[in-house]
């Protein structure tokens, strides 16, 4: 063993066996978190984020899901390989999750405190007091005003940003080493989404948890992480570190990405904020050759029938692109 | 999350106890809970109230009529039997009988078809055609008739007989909460659950099955009239209660060669049942008002 990741995901493959054939929603998806960083893994809906997530939590449904290939190594143990029991004592108290909806994500029959409670109960052996001294010390962790009465509320009468401080309370409960985040901010509006990556950052500072933030937002991404992968149709097509990957993209999809954000007052009038052509292809029916070519601009003939290999730029940033070869 | 321990107090009560209230402002609900509130009071001061004892034969008042009719008494409120027994103590009595027969064959439909249902639900695939193909099995036969094969093969008597109604009514129980279970299923907190590694079984019990508790309650009143009728049918074949028990569908089956001679030994028990079925209907109509989400305003 070279050097030691925290998460260390190899040429993982998630297939879905549908009707009409095998959705390939992850295809051969590497990457590494290492302790205390947060990496990002940004893409358009559907292109496997999520999918990488679950995959990692084991929480894709199987069948029709089935992991096709790969290795999914957390603290250098491969989880896939994992039994039933064994993976329930890693969901929740080494990795965690933070969900997007913080309006179903919580049981609506119980109050906030007694499900952060659940978590720390399922972990540790600890007595009633001390869950719930814990489960205080949590929501006072996301700055939850007032926890000792805070936790005796139903769901329903807290609001959206409240809620999702419950959930980074239920996901922080028991001190993770790996949190995933699968787009937590999205449901929220502007101001609380602020608030809670505020929070997250600082949380992350606080207890040296790692963070993988999923999201399609790149303005997100650049605000939380110091790494980035862009996915597309179930493959990583670059990687590199934040500043770089911002500063200096080199795939065309990125570039393309990265063009497409609108800019507030700069630019003269006439110019219309720029698109990338095309849609996202179909799971079903993946173009051959580049997953990306019948959208690039800069696409030639080799493009539309050999895949481009993943091709290392040096400092960390790999792009899968002919262009490089 | 524990159902039955929790770490805090809520201030504010449990959402369920909102629902609760809304069946208070139901008139039909409440009609309901009045008549089940008098049958319970009834069954269980048996001892107190009713005037006579009920198997106490009195062979010089045979077949009184009631009190308001020519030749009945003080004595005898509801008149006698062809024994010379109180109908009404007969009846307080036997409303004992069907209060524990609703609770024994409801408690075994709900215990078993609510966790063959929520694992049904869970589990979908082969476990879910299996049990479910058995519930189907059981609904196909008709409802009576089924109850009389089961009491056959045990031998009659109350005891059997609500093991009978029991096992008959599994399946309506199976049914719904299955249905609540797969619809549950689909929530982000069930998917929330598994992520924070909570078992299959602490999902199903702790996460799945509080949030089917609506459908459960509704169907176990409605099945509670549904189960003391069948009860009374029963006794009333010969399967059920045996004399000198004083069951309700019993008295009606002892009384019915004496409808033209003596209306009231036949009558009184049919009101009965009338009375304790309507009970539990109606207050399982205002349950369903008050729980049903889709009939909140």
């Amino acid at each position: 063993m070279s050097v030691e990741h925290l998460l260390e995901v190899r040429n993982l493959k998630t297939y879905f066996d549908v009707r009409g054939g095998v959705l390939k929603a992850v295809d051969d998806v590497s990457f590494t978190v290492e302790a205390g960083e947060t990496l990002g893994l940004v893409g358009e809906s559907g292109c496997g984020k999520t999918v990488t997530a679950n995959s990692i939590m084991r929480l894709v449904p199987i069948p029709p899901g089935r992991i096709a290939g790969g290795e999914i190594l957390f603290e250098g143990i491969d989880v896939l390989k994992l039994t039933a029991s064994e993976m329930r004592k890693v969901r929740g108290n080494k990795i965690s999750m933070i969900f997007q909806e913080p309006m179903t994500s919580l049981n609506p029959v119980f109050t906030v405190g007694d499900q952060v409670a659940e978590v720390i109960s399922l972990h540790k052996k600890l007595s009633q007091r001390e869950i719930r001294d814990r489960v205080i010390e949590a929501f006072r962790l996301v700055r939850i005003p007032a926890p000792e009465s805070r936790i005796n509320d139903y769901p329903h009468q807290m609001s959206g940003g409240m809620r999702q401080r419950v959930i980074i309370a239920m996901a922080l409960a028991c001190n993770p080493k790996l949190m995933i985040a699968d787009e937590p901010s999205t449901a929220l509006d502007v101001t609380i989404q602020a608030q809670i990556l505020d929070l997250m950052n600082n949380l992350k500072e606080e207890t040296g948890a790692s963070i993988l933030f999923i999201t399609h937002d790149l303005g997100v991404i650049a605000e939380m992480a110091q790494r980035v992968a862009v996915m597309y149709a179930g493959k990583i097509m670059e990687a590199a570190d934040a500043d770089t990957l911002f500063g200096d993209p080199q795939h065309p999809y990125t570039i393309g990405l990265m063009t497409s954000i609108p800019v507030l007052g700069i630019g003269k009038k006439e110019k219309r904020l720029s698109t990338i052509p095309g849609v996202v292809p179909s799971l079903f029916k993946l173009p051959p050759g580049c997953l990306f070519n019948e959208r690039c601009s800069v696409a030639h003939k080799e493009c539309g029938h050999l895949e481009p290999p993943m091709i290392d730029l040096g400092h960390g940033h790999i792009v899968r692109c002919h262009k490089y070869a | 999350m524990n159902f039955w321990t929790r770490i805090t107090n809520p201030e504010d009560r449990h959402p369920f106890f909102d629902q609760i209230e809304k069946l208070f402002k139901n008139r039909t609900g409440v009609a309901g809970l009045i008549i089940i509130t008098l049958f319970v009071l009834t069954s269980i001061l048996a001892p107190v109230i009713s005037p006579h004892d009920p198997v106490e034969n009195a062979l010089y008042d045979q077949l009184k009529p009631p009190v308001w009719k020519e030749g009945g008494s003080t004595k005898n409120l509801l008149g006698t039997d062809d024994l010379g027994r109180d109908m009404l103590s007969r009846l307080i009595y036997g409303a004992r009988v069907s209060l524990t027969l609703g609770i024994v064959s409801v408690g075994i439909a709900l215990l078993f078809g609510s966790m063959l249902g929520a694992l049904a639900g869970y589990y979908k695939g082969w476990p879910d055609n299996i049990i479910m193909r058995i519930m189907d099995i059981i609904l196909a036969f008709p409802y009576i008739l089924l109850a009389i094969v089961i009491v056959a093969y045990l031998g009659p008597g109350l005891r059997n007989a609500m093991i009978a109604i029991g096992v008959i009514n599994i399946p309506r129980f199976a049914r719904i909460i299955r249905a609540s279970a797969i619809e549950e299923y689909e929530k982000d907190y069930v998917t929330a659950a598994r992520a924070v590694g909570a078992s299959n079984r602490r999902i199903i019990f702790n996460a799945i099955f509080p949030n089917c508790l609506s459908p459960i309650i509704v169907q176990a009143s409605l099945g509670f009239g549904e189960a003391i009728l069948s009860g009374a049918g029963l006794s009333f074949l010969g399967l059920g209660a045996q004399p000198p028990l004083s069951e309700w569908g019993a008295m009606i089956a002892e009384g019915r060669s004496m409808i033209l001679r003596a209306w009231w030994v036949m009558t009184f028990p049919g009101i009965a049942i009338l009375l304790a079925v309507l009970g539990f209907n109606l207050l399982g109509d205002g349950l369903r008002d008050a729980l049903d989400p889709r009939l909140r305003d």
